[in-house]
């Protein structure tokens, strides 16, 4: 039995950035709880040297967490060529909702677009479903 | 529908952008072609594979008994909310409106969380803007800002801003117009901009715009975050030498504060350049619903009505947002149409619609259909009704249905609930 089952997975602090994604938006179109909308949507992608700082496989899966809310998703590594390392993009979706803060400051307006969390090796467990 | 050289084109409603030129054959109740939309567009058209269903308490019930049971709800609360509307018609949302009033509700949209301040600015003229075929015709200065186009509303840069070749612009993108992202993530749209991407910081747009004004008014500007002052001064210059310029403003910047800001630079642009913006706004219909509430009230969301010895009273602030009355669990029903706060809210906002009963009215099951008392299926907008709606530009567009199906509108759904109530 290895024992790095017991150990708690090291934690990292990121800054997320939301984004709209065409794909992810029409697969929303045919169906929210389809298999394609929740792929492209519980995604989190990161520089490649967080992912290897991490030591995370891409296309496992990682915790991500706040004080709002927790979820797992697969990361990927960024399509984006210029090094952004400490932030990390996942597509507006009911994923990165379940972490932004209903705090919107006496504003109305949530934060939506930064949000600020941990993430974890999610050592295997799967995706989060939502609104089954 | 518009017809022209024999052909019927149709509007897309996938987003505010209300494209008319979509073409499509039918056979039957079917549509087996779709020509001309993007991506989303065609995914809208086709329709989804989970349509509503005509439910009350888990059970399948006919329309009649469903409109009935949600009348019902309606007329118990005290203090009914009615949210979305986005993607519903402009006749359909005056009737929303109607109801509202006849139940002393709390009724927003989307806007509330989005771009609000930015279409009440131009609503009450303080911010200058134009329409999209001004941008067509004349745009030789194009700004994104926040804003990705090309994954948001696809066509915009091909029909509407950076490719065509307008009246003004016949040497297209090539020579006649500059197009700039500035963003805090290289976007698609980002990389057609090529080296006329700016990148700022997180949390840094509110000092960019100020230092951005620095450099317009000819000071040396004060830059408070680290960045290559050389790129900001080139940004300013090509700025003021437009002769039409265009910002399309996008979530990625929005807050309250910024509005402020960014009327200040517009103010700065209209001193020493000719500028203009336009919200991107995502529902086909959300900026029709600021309008039709506006000219009502005087407000473009976040309204509550009360019934009063004069008709009634409108009361309007951030009390009355959607996310102020889920947090201060002020609300004691929902009516929920055409939109699904279950996905678009956090988490922990939205949970409270669990605790009230929901009426969800749509032409797709969605996050908060699923857990609503009451669902109510309607036409989809541009598909199976017609009507009317408001360009994110501000244009009016009307629309014929392209198929007909036995689904009520959402205004024929609305109507029955006031005439039940």
């Amino acid at each position: 039995m290895k024992l790095g089952k017991f150990l708690t997975a090291p934690e990292y602090r990121l800054m997320v950035v939301t984004y709209r994604d065409i794909f992810q938006s029409a697969a929303l179109e045919n169906s929210r709880f389809g298999e394609e909308y929740r792929k492209l949507s519980a995604v989190i992608r990161m520089d490649s040297k967080d992912i290897k700082k991490m030591g995370v496989t891409e296309g496992g899966t990682l915790v991500v967490k706040n004080s709002c809310g927790k979820v797992v998703v697969r990361v990927e590594k960024s399509a984006y060529d210029v090094p952004h390392q400490g932030v990390a993009y996942m597509p507006s979706s009911p994923w990165s909702n379940a972490l932004v803060s209903a705090d919107t400051g006496g504003t109305g307006v949530p934060k939506y677009k930064i949000i600020e969390v941990m993430v974890s090796d999610a050592r295997g467990e799967s995706i989060t479903i939502i609104g089954v | 529908m518009v017809s022209c050289l024999n052909k019927n084109y149709y509007v897309c409603t996938g987003c505010a952008l209300l494209c008319d030129d979509i073409e499509v054959e039918v056979s039957g109740d079917q549509i087996t072609t779709i020509k001309t939309a993007c991506r989303k567009g065609f995914s809208r058209i086709r329709g989804c594979i989970e349509p509503m269903p005509c439910i009350v308490n888990g059970k399948n019930v006919d329309i009649n008994t469903a409109i009935k049971d949600a009348a019902k709800i309606l007329k118990n609360a005290d203090k009914p909310l009615i949210f979305g509307l986005g993607n519903s018609t402009s006749e359909a949302q005056k009737q929303a409106i109607k109801l509202a009033k006849r139940i002393d509700a709390f009724i927003d949209d989307t806007s509330s969380f989005c771009q609000g301040p930015t279409l009440e600015a131009i609503l009450h003229g303080k911010i200058r803007t134009c329409t999209l075929d001004d941008v067509r015709n004349r745009a030789d200065v194009i700004v994104y800002w926040g804003a990705d186009p090309s994954n948001s509303h696809p066509r915009h840069l091909s029909r509407y801003s950076y490719f065509p070749r307008g009246e003004e612009r016949q040497r297209g993108w090539e020579e006649d117009r500059t197009a700039i992202v500035i963003d805090v993530r290289k976007s698609h749209t980002a990389k057609i901009c090529g080296d006329k991407f700016f990148q700022i910081p997180l949390h840094t747009d509110a000092f960019f715009i100020d230092a951005l004004i620095d450099a317009l008014s000819g000071k040396v500007p004060n830059m408070l975050f680290d960045y290559d002052i050389k790129n900001l001064l080139k940004l300013a210059n090509i700025l003021k030498k437009a002769q039409f310029g265009i910002i399309f403003e996008g979530f990625g910047i929005y807050n309250i504060e910024y509005m402020e800001t960014m009327a200040r630079l517009m103010g700065k642009l209209n001193e020493v350049s000719n500028f203009h913006l336009i919200p991107m706004v995502e529902h086909y219909n959300m900026r029709g619903f600021n309008q039709n509430l506006f000219e009502e009230t005087g407000f473009l969301n976040r309204v509550k009505f009360k019934k009063c010895e004069k008709g009634f009273d409108v009361k309007y602030g951030v009390d009355y947002s959607i996310m102020e009355v889920l947090n201060t669990k002020k609300i004691d029903a929902a009516l929920i149409i055409g939109s699904d706060p279950m996905s678009y809210l956090p988490r922990s906002a939205a949970e409270y619609l669990l605790e009230i009963p929901l009426v969800s009215v749509g032409p797709c099951e969605n996050f908060t259909s699923r857990v609503a008392k009451v669902t109510i299926p309607s036409a989809l907008s541009g598909v199976e009704c017609g009507g009317s709606a408001v360009r994110m530009d501000g244009v009016k567009v009307r629309f014929e249905p392209i198929i007909k199906r036995a689904r009520l509108s959402d205004e024929e759904i609305l109507k029955r609930i006031i005439e039940a109530i």
